[in-house]
């Protein structure tokens, strides 16, 4: 039976489906208009139809774009990837981070990307472009094909954002054909609603998606021969997508540390691994490349790194949407079921990469020379290789889940990854350090070895001075490597400022690099100090009641914990800190909780410095209960970070359980008391006094017609709280036709409620029922504080590594366009 | 022989050795016996046990949280988890722990947890805690 539904709009999905099967055919169409025109270079017909083919793919992937940003925009909920992502309090920034929270999405905008940086090679390519865009095209095929969401024979080929909820979903709802007016959005993720996440996704993808092109031009070398031509264009773009991954890796960890609960800025989470793998190789690529560029030498090795860097984002893609990694990341994408053609994407670029590598191998431009060990090239390339060998033990313990669905096995990763990942990553770093330090000092080909042991030997030495100061002041001589870590990073600063100041005097070659090699020193010693140094400060020193059970002397469990219990209005003194929760504020859908901070001058007892940290959790059921957002309180030399890791639950939860009409106005109260009183008797309550002044015969209760020989009376009672407020109440007692009625009074800022329930002539004394609310719990909150120190040399680190980056592509690109002049 | 061919071999040797230590390292996801047995921090795979209260004062101590969970053998066992409690651990369908056994109680430094998507019977969330760092 059809149903007509109300209120949906089908329109945008239908013309987003048409856009979503015209992007995959425009890509496919160009991919093998480009091939041809690579292999008929006289036919200019080919190349023509490639651009067409790549003009209309552009056009459907603004247009999808478009769509869904305007679905999304007017929550069009009959769209199953509007519903999934957004609802309708969704803040209009956030619009865009919805793209990146589903694969649908995030494919699209690595799609998106991958066309924009088509239309700068369509421009500047010029000879290369054929051999270039096919296998641009090739990938933008193989990522159009992710978003049609077609079955054929028996397999669905994609998954498309265009998918009606009623079509996603089986669920007795849809046999309402007013279905759309009842649902609102799954909403998106707390943890993405930040303004982070709507920058970082963007950079991480364009540094993604530009890693095709050294690919490219590496393959098309190959393809068309032209060997050694393709690291002249080739080169700025590996430095381009060297710098924007960089600068998106690290974005991302801004965002784990401000935004995650897991009180760090890395944690080797298998996510994080993989996008830092390539990132690697591609570094390794660039390092090659000048290698051979000035040698003639590794020619081998700088195309298979460029290459394969590529491949290894593939890998990337699929390690993180496949749902594998299910069991050891807490934050990879679940499975659409794509896996099988995420596996074919894979392996066609690893064939391509495997098969041009094979088809050239005797032609592949070498040199019978003997390196010289004085040479820049010889530890370009080690270190190159060094940087392969750390890639290798990321991709081997990352990739153990894939292993174990490979042969069957069930190994488990290690117990403690960061432990596992800090020992080797640490060993490697040193390496590398250290050979950014020394490989300054060397030039290409031929060095004097005397000058070089001179200006090494000299750097070393305030080096190791240097070290020392910084050890000494960073507390890191905890450990060896700690110390050798340190050691090699100044190093490589000191070596690289030496080379900065030979530039100020006229070399200005080298600037870019010894600029962004200074960057990459102080990211590692940022890193090291703020990860080796960090101290929780949130430990409880007054008095520590240890867990009983377990009460054994010197037991790890009977240590301190580091989540702190704080009362409201209770300061609770930490290190250095005397910390107040004062108090907790709503900002739909955020619960803020204020934490005071102050620094007491111990003699004066004066507050020196105080600031407040207002961490924020929000309850979504939906979500998964409390998700704690931490606040930082940001210092030069070191960061103070708060985290809430448990609230009383009555600030997020409503009270009333029982059903309106079934109250009776008294279940928020104890067990009443009653006494027989007098005129003018004292009786205490939990806050205070109060005193029976007086009877009022004049009582009046409206609505009531009274007779005359009904009775009324009310009795004065006054409140005095502990405070000397005092208030006033006037319950009710009422004899009317016979029956006893009584009317109650509130006092309710003292949570208290009086009954007069009866007359007693005989004793002369008035009956009272006092009902008093339960002191209210006092609101707590569970939170931990972190001291990171230094932290700020490892985002600045990485702000003057870009620029390096961005001076060294500045040069290259100079030098390629000169170099094409005197081609011309 | 070149002087690079030399070193590349020497290189591949390490990393191949480096592999090794790799899956030295590596762990197995264990039940409560087997845990009992070694003594040393292992992965054990299991269910919460519903019936029985979980534990969690934070007026008392903020950093004690402890529950019952059956292993895959449905042998079952105490845990005491040295931090605050996760969110959402009664929606668990899976619970995977780090940690070691000490006497006759599970001391967890991890929580790795499984819950059910409230939307979608075939999607799966995953929440992880740690403890403090011990």
């Amino acid at each position: 039976m059809d149903i007509n539904y109300v209120g949906e709009q089908l329109l945008p999905g239908k013309i987003g489906q048409f856009f979503v099967i015209l992007s995959f055919g425009a890509a496919l169409f160009s991919l093998i208009s480009y091939f041809f025109a690579t292999n008929n270079p006289d036919e200019k017909s080919w190349k023509k139809m490639g651009r067409i083919g790549f003009i209309l793919n552009a056009i459907s992937v603004v247009t999808i774009g478009s769509l869904l940003f305007y679905m999304i925009y007017n929550h069009m909920f009959e769209y199953y990837y509007v519903w999934s992502h957004s609802d309708t309090s969704l803040p209009t920034h956030y619009i865009i981070s919805s793209f990146w929270e589903g694969q649908e999405g995030s494919f699209w905008l690595w799609m998106f990307w991958q066309m924009v940086i088509g239309i700068v090679l369509l421009f500047r390519a010029k000879t290369w472009e054929a051999p270039v865009m096919t296998f641009v095209m090739l990938c933008q095929t193989f990522l159009a094909s992710m978003l049609i969401g077609i079955e054929i024979f028996g397999s669905r080929i994609g998954s498309s954002p265009f998918i009606l909820l009623r079509d996603a979903m089986d669920a007795p709802i849809f046999k309402d054909p007013n279905y759309l007016s009842m649902i609102d959005g799954k909403g998106l993720n707390a943890l993405l609603q930040n303004y982070w996440m709507v920058i970082h996704p963007p950079t991480l993808f364009l540094g993604f998606a530009s890693m095709i092109v050294p690919f490219a031009y590496a393959a098309a070398g190959l393809w068309t021969r032209r060997y050694k031509e393709w690291t002249n264009p080739g080169l700025p773009w590996a430095l381009f997508a060297v710098m924007i991954l960089g600068a998106g890796i690290i974005m991302g960890s801004f965002w784990a540390y401000e935004a995650l609960n897991f009180g760090g800025f890395w944690a080797w989470d298998p996510v994080e691994n993989v996008s830092i793998i390539p990132w690697f190789t591609l570094i390794a690529a660039v390092h090659v490349i000048l290698a051979f560029k000035h040698s003639g030498h590794g020619y081998f090795t700088a195309t298979l790194l460029s290459l394969v860097s590529f491949v290894l984002v593939i890998y990337a893609s699929y390690l993180t949407r496949s749902g594998i990694l299910g069991e050891t990341s807490v934050h990879s994408f679940t499975s659409l079921g794509m896996s099988g053609q995420l596996i074919i994407f894979n392996i066609t670029f690893l064939f391509v990469m495997i098969g041009l590598l094979i088809w050239r191998r005797k032609e592949l431009p070498s040199t019978q020379k003997e390196e010289e060990i004085y040479s820049r090239e010889f530890w370009l390339f080690i270190g190159a290789l060094v940087l392969t060998v750390a890639c290798v033990q990321m991709i081997a313990t990352t990739s153990i889940p894939v292993f174990n669905g490979l042969f069957g096995t069930k190994v488990a990763p290690p117990i403690d990854p960061i432990a596992h990942y800090n020992k080797w990553q640490g060993a490697f770093a040193v390496v590398i350090l250290l050979l950014t330090a020394i490989a300054q000092f060397l030039k290409y080909k031929r060095t004097d070895g005397r000058k070089f042991w001179a200006s090494t030997i000299a750097s070393l030495i305030v080096s190791i001075v240097l070290a020392a100061g910084a050890i000494y002041l960073t507390k890191t001589y905890t450990n060896v490597m700690y110390i050798l870590i340190m050691f090699t990073g100044i190093f490589c600063i000191v070596a690289n400022v030496r080379i900065l100041s030979d530039a100020v005097k006229g070399k200005w070659k080298l600037t870019g690099s010894a600029v962004s090699h200074i960057g990459f020193g102080l990211l590692v010693i940022g890193a090291l100090v703020a990860a080796a140094t960090n101290e929780v400060i949130s430990v409880n020193q007054s008095g520590y009641i240890g867990v009983k059970n377990f009460g054994k002397e010197g037991d790890k469990f009977t240590d301190p914990g580091e989540n702190l219990f704080l009362t409201e209005g209770e300061p609770v003194q930490m290190g250095e800190y005397r910390i107040t929760y004062t108090g907790d504020s709503v900002a739909a859908p955020n619960v803020y909780y204020h934490i005071k901070y102050e620094k007491i001058d111990e003699e004066s007892g004066k507050v020196k410095e105080s600031f407040v940290l207002s961490p924020f959790a929000q309850n979504n059921p939906d979500m998964g209960g409390l998700i704690g957002t931490p606040d930082t309180r940001h210092y030069i030399t070191h960061d103070i970070y708060t985290l809430i890791t448990a609230a009383a639950a009555d600030s997020h939860a409503p009270l009333s359980k029982i059903k309106e009409e079934e109250k009776t106005g008294f279940e928020e109260y104890d067990e009443p008391a009653t006494y027989e009183v007098n005129i003018g008797d004292t009786l205490r309550y939990r806050n205070g006094i109060f005193v029976i002044e007086g009877v009022n015969k004049e009582a009046k209760l409206e609505n009531i017609p009274l007779k005359a020989d009904d009775i009324i009376v009310g009795l004065k009672i006054k409140v005095i709280a502990s405070d000397q407020k005092e208030f006033n109440a006037e319950p009710v007692f009422l004899l009317k036709d016979g029956n006893v009625f009584d009317f109650n009074k509130d006092v309710a800022e003292q949570g208290l409620k009086f009954r007069f329930t009866n007359i007693i002539p005989d004793k002369d004394k008035l009956e009272i029922m006092v009902y008093q609310k339960p002191l209210p719990e006092k609101k707590w909150i569970v939170f931990k504080a972190i001291k990171f120190p230094y932290i700020n040399f490892f985002w600045a680190g990485t702000i003057i590594m870009t620029i390096g980056f961005i001076m060294a592509i500045v040069r290259r690109v100079r030098e390629g366009k000169s170099k094409e002049q005197i081609v011309d | 022989m070149k002087k690079s061919s030399i070193i590349l071999i020497a290189i591949i040797a390490i990393a191949i050795a480096m592999i090794l230590v790799i899956y030295t390292d590596s762990s197995t996801y264990s039940t409560f016996a087997e845990a009992k047995e070694k003594n040393t921090e292992l992965y054990v795979v299991g269910v919460l046990n519903k019936e029985k209260d979980l534990f969690y004062d934070p007026v008392q101590d903020a950093n004690h949280f402890s529950f019952y969970m059956y292993d895959n053998d449905s042998t079952e066992c105490k845990v005491v988890f040295n931090g605050s409690k996760p969110q959402d651990i009664e929606r668990s369908e899976q619970i995977v722990l780090t940690g070691k056994m000490e006497g006759d109680t599970f001391h967890a430094t991890k929580i790795l947890m499984k819950c059910p998507s409230k939307y979608n019977k075939d999607e799966m969330e995953f929440k992880e805690a740690t403890s403090a760092s011990l």
